[in-house]
Parts: structure tokens; sequence; C-alpha cells
């Protein structure tokens, strides 16, 4: 029996490794994609974030003559004043500019007399990339106001912190790694990517493509029970899986260094150690996708069905990192009997550097094992009915 | 030795072999003969394992396939009628797989594919990947494939579909030869013509039954025809009649 499902891994290993598209899949493709899409959002993402606070705020000002001290107050933080457009209100409508400071010709002589001095803003709540310029300009207004009422306290000789009665301060306790734990949401996808499309093209040459060329038949005729035929089948295409995985994470652990994470304030835990334990608590999932893609190949009788029919299983884990990423909860016992979603969550802790109990690793990887198995059993038991011939 | 007794297989609404019986003898080569649809491939599936019949059984050598499909495995070459290789696989790798998978290891299936490549005349393509082999190469491959084990028996459907004159006296050349070092050779064909120059007994099937078996000086005196092929048309029509 072993050396008959070393016989079968054996073969479906040599064979597939000619095959060019398969090898590019498990080492290259699979790998890559994860950190290849990672460093390049984050790096546009974190740089447009920092290029936009270091940059002088554009603001077009109508009426800037109207208040010389508010426009040098701006002009010293950072504010490049600009002339206004015409008609502030469709300048902005039409996405010409960001925001606009109108100064009522009222101002100056509401702001001599003490009144509250009217200053109008013109944005667009609904345009999303504006609202950083939006709350720069307001924060900065609000700043020059609060100069203002603290100089006329002052000037009334009133101690100006009678107006301060809270003094309300935020701890901030999450760590750096915990941070991080945003930029991390994902990551975990392209771990589950690449054992899902490690395993892929194997699975369906081993099962449809077998049916296909027309070698199942008489592969059936030879003297091997059926469980060695596909536990041997299935070891492959378990190895093919893992070794995708294996370099995804090697690559995405090297990549975080081609990412400006330290810019962000963040520190990501993802060092050798991490790496390894991220490994062998994703390695269950191996198993149990090289077994899904196994029996449902098994149905279809040719490679192209097959084809289709797999695409939907990369949807599969796609679906509780969204949830995750879309509910962000803390982790729970009933969550490490979900296969993917355990994988996810536990990665994610590793990653943030607060590895959870060791219980829930243990729920994760037996329940994800046994389910793989069931799994395997259900395809030798597929390949056990004379049906399969198709 | 095979010994087909009795067999049943129906699928779905279709009856594909109803009660057929026949023995195919050592050191004999016994054609299956029957039209297209007759169940000559159904009955050699069962014998080969991967069917198992409603009712009735068939023995390789003693072992029941129903009973033990893997004893009698590994007495039996088998030759399907869809007999893929895999085209990234070299010739002689396409052989080892199926020597491992029978049990054999080493040098002594070295030794064995080695005398298989001379006895099949393969050694000209029998270190290149299987995948633009001819079809005369390809069966050559797949009969390698189903002797590695040295069955005693074998059981051929229709191999020489699609082989062309040349291929096809080869082939017909190491069948014969097969025979004649003692091997039990069951061989189908929907070829009258074939079955007459090479067999040494045939067996006629028609719609899932038996029509006529014997030599083929035994099916002219039954049928009462001179021609074998009129007493084929006449036997199979028969039973056409009666179905």
């Amino acid at each position: 029996m072993m050396r008959k499902l070393w016989t079968v891994f054996r073969k479906e290993v040599v064979d597939n490794l000619r095959d060019r598209r398969t090898l590019l899949t498990v080492l290259v493709f699979g790998p890559l994609f994860g950190p290849v899409f990672y460093v390049a959002i984050m790096n546009v993402a974190v740089n447009q974030q920092i290029a936009n606070l270091n940059q002088p705020l554009k603001l077009p000002v109508a009426g800037a003559e109207r208040a010389p001290h508010l426009i040098e107050y701006l002009e010293q933080h950072n504010t490049e004043i600009e002339p206004a457009p015409g008609d502030p209100r469709q300048a902005v409508k039409d996405g010409q500019a960001d925001v606009v400071l109108v100064i009522p010709k009222d101002y100056g002589a509401e702001f001599t007399a003490g009144q509250p001095a009217t200053l109008q803003l013109v944005m667009d709540q609904a345009k999303q990339s504006a609202q950083k310029n939006v709350s720069r300009a307001r924060e900065l207004l609000q700043a020059y106001g609060r100069e203002i009422s603290v100089l006329r306290l002052l000037a009334r000789g009133v101690d100006p912190r009678a107006t301060t009665p809270l003094a309300v301060e935020t701890v901030d306790v999450s760590t750096p790694q915990a941070r991080a734990g945003m930029l991390l949401a994902f990551i975990p996808y392209f771990f589950l990517f690449a054992a899902v499309i490690g395993a892929f093209y194997l699975a369906i040459d081993a099962t449809a493509g077998e049916r296909e060329r027309g070698s199942l038949e008489p592969l059936l005729t030879t003297a091997v029970p059926r469980s060695a035929l596909i536990a041997g089948k299935l070891a492959a295409v378990t190895l093919f899986s893992a070794v995708s995985l294996g370099l995804d994470v090697v690559a995405l652990s090297w990549s975080q260094g081609l990412i400006p994470a330290a810019k962000l304030n963040i520190v990501v835990n993802f060092g050798g150690h991490t790496a390894l334990a991220i490994f062998f608590v994703m390695l269950p999932f191996c198993l149990l996708i090289a077994a899904l893609l196994t029996v449902v190949a098994s149905f279809t009788r040719s490679y192209k069905e097959a084809q289709t029919w797999l695409s939907f299983i990369f949807i599969l884990p796609m679906i509780p990192v969204f949830a995750l990423f879309l509910f962000p909860t803390e982790p729970t016992m009933w969550m490490m009997f979900i296969p993917a979603l355990s994988q996810d969550v536990l990665a994610t802790a590793l990653m943030k550097g607060a590895a959870l109990g060791a219980g829930f690793t243990v729920v994760s990887v037996l329940s994800t094992l046994i389910l793989g198995l069931l799994l395997a059993w259900f395809a030798v038991w597929l390949y056990r009915r004379e049906k399969v011939l198709g | 030795m095979i010994e087909v007794e009795n067999i049943h297989k129906r699928f779905g609404a279709v009856q594909a072999v109803n009660g057929v019986s026949f023995r195919v003898a050592d050191g004999r080569i016994t054609g299956l003969l029957g039209p297209n649809g007759a169940g000559k491939s159904t009955t050699l599936r069962i014998l080969s394992t991967v069917l198992r019949p409603d009712q009735g059984t068939v023995r390789v050598d003693g072992s029941d396939v129903r009973d033990a499909p893997l004893a009698a495995r590994l007495k039996l070459g088998v030759l399907p009628h869809a007999s893929g290789l895999y085209p990234r696989l070299t010739a002689r790798e396409n052989i080892r797989y199926y020597g491992e998978l029978n049990g054999l290891a080493g040098r002594m299936l070295d030794a064995r594919i080695d005398e298989l490549v001379e006895l099949l005349e393969m050694r000209e393509f029998a270190e290149r990947a299987a995948k633009g082999f001819s079809q005369g190469q390809r069966i050559k491959v797949a009969l390698a494939r189903a002797l590695v084990h040295k069955p005693r028996n074998l059981a051929l459907d229709e191999p020489t579909n699609g082989l062309d004159v040349m291929a096809t006296r080869a082939l017909r050349a190491t069948i014969r030869r097969l025979r004649d070092q003692g091997h039990c050779v069951l061989f189908s064909s929907h070829v009258m013509q074939e079955v007459a120059q090479l067999c040494d007994a045939i067996v006629i099937i028609a719609h899932g039954r038996i029509v006529a078996q014997g030599t083929p000086e035994d099916i002219r005196r039954q049928t009462g025809e001179t021609d074998l092929e009129e007493a084929f048309v006449k036997a199979v029509g028969k039973s056409g009649a009666s179905a």
C-alpha cells in the first residue's frame, strides 16, 4: 500500500514538474502575486498619504484683502493662498478646487465688533478625495479662532484657561503591531490564494486530465488499491499547494522590507519565526484544498470543464477574509472550526505579534485536517464507483 | 485461462450484457466478435474489474473478479478501448509506472522493460516523451504496459483500431508470438476478416448475448454457411430477429 502510494505520488510529481504552466503557477505566479500586489499598493498608498501631509495646502481664497491677519496666519502655517475662481460654488462642484475659503465683506466689521465673524468654506461632502484638504483648512481656521480668543481674553485680563473646563487626554493603548492590523488584514488572503492556485492544475491533471487522456481506465486495471491511488495523487497535490504557500510566505515576509511601514509608525511582526509559524498553521489548509479540488474535479469529464468549476473555489477562501475585513471581531473559538477563517485569524494574530493560545491552533489544525481527510475518503469512494469512468 | 460465467450488466434501461458465458483457453487467441454496441467492451470491462457484473462472475486463472479484484488484475494484462498514455512521460517511464503499480521494482523491472522494448520493437522511441507518438507507437507502449507484469492472460479491446496496414501486421505478429509463449489472449473486434485470420476460437456476441462460439469451422458448421462472413451475418441477424 505505502509503496504504491509512493509510486503514484512520485509519478504525479515528476509528470507535472514537466508541465510549464503548472510549474509557473506553483513557483512564480502563486507565490509572487500577493507580494507584488501588496508592495505596489502599499507604496502608492503610504507615499500619497505622507506627501499630502508635507505639501503646502493650496487654498483659493475669495476676499483675501478683507482679512490680512488671517491670511498671514495661514501663510505661516504651510498654506499657499491662491486667487479664488469667479464662482467658488461652481468651481468646487466641477472639481476645479477641493475647497474654497470665502471671506464675506462684513468680516472685518464683525471681527472688530467682537462678534463671531462669518467665514465660508465651500466644499463637496460627496467628494472623498477632497476631504483631506477640507479638514486641513477647517483645522487651520479653528486653530486661528482659538488663538484669537486667547488673545482677547488676555486683553480683558481673564485667564484663558477659564474657557477650557475640560482637558481630555487620549491614551492610545494599541501596540504598533496592532495598528498594523488594517495593513495586514488582507495578507492572509494571499496565503490562501497561493495554496489554492498551487494545487489547481495538478488536481485537474490527476483527475479530469486522466479521464480526458483515456489513461484512467488502464490505470484502474492495475493492481493498485483505489485508496493508494487517491492518497498518492492527494499527496502530490498537497505538496504542490504547500510549495506554493511556502514560497508565498517567504516572499511576503521578505517584502515587508520594501514597505515604508516605519513611516506609518507601525511595526509588522513578520520575521523568520513568524513566517515559519504561519506556514505550519496554514499547512492543513493545503490538504483540505487539495482534497476539495480533487473531489470537485472528479465529477468533471474534461480539463476545460474542471477549470470552470474549480474557478469557483477561488472565491471560497475570500469569503471569511472579507467578512473579517468588513466586520472586525475579536478571535473566538468557534472561528477555529471554519477552514480558511481559522487560518486567516491565526495568521493575522501571528503577524500582529499577539499569537493566540495553543488551544486555538490545535482546534484549527485538527478540524481542518479532519475535514480534509473526510473529503479524501469521499474521493476514494468516488473512484470505487464504476461511474468514475464516465 | 479466463472463465466468464453467465454475466449480466444493465446501464439504466439498456441491458448491455445479458447472460454471457465463455472460456478463453491458454495458448490460444480467442476473438470476441460482434457489431458495435453488442456488449464486447462491457464484457471486457467486467473481466478487467473496472465494472462489476450485476449477476454472474469472471475468473482469471481461478481468481474471482468480484471477490479478489486485485489478484485478478495481477493475472491479467488489459488494453482498454481508450488506452491513453501520459504525454509528458517517456515510453519507458509510462511502462515503468505500470510495472511499479503491479508490484515490480528495481533491476528486475528494468530488465523486463528492456525485454518488452525488444519484443515490441520500440528502441527508437523508448526514451522519447509520448506526446508526439503515432497511433502505432502508442498502441505498442500501451501493450507493453499491459504486459509488463508478465500476466498469463491478455484482454485486448479492438487493439488494431486506427492502425495502418504495417502496424496492424506487426501487432498481429506480436499477438501470435504471445500465444506461442502460452498466453491466453482474448481479442475483441468488429472486423470479421481480422478475427478469421488471427483467432483460434471465436465467440460471437450480439445484443448482449452469445450467438455462436467455437473454432471458425465450428461456426461455419453451426450456421450452415461456408463463408465466415456470411456465417457471422447470419448468427448476428438471427439474434436481432429474436431480440
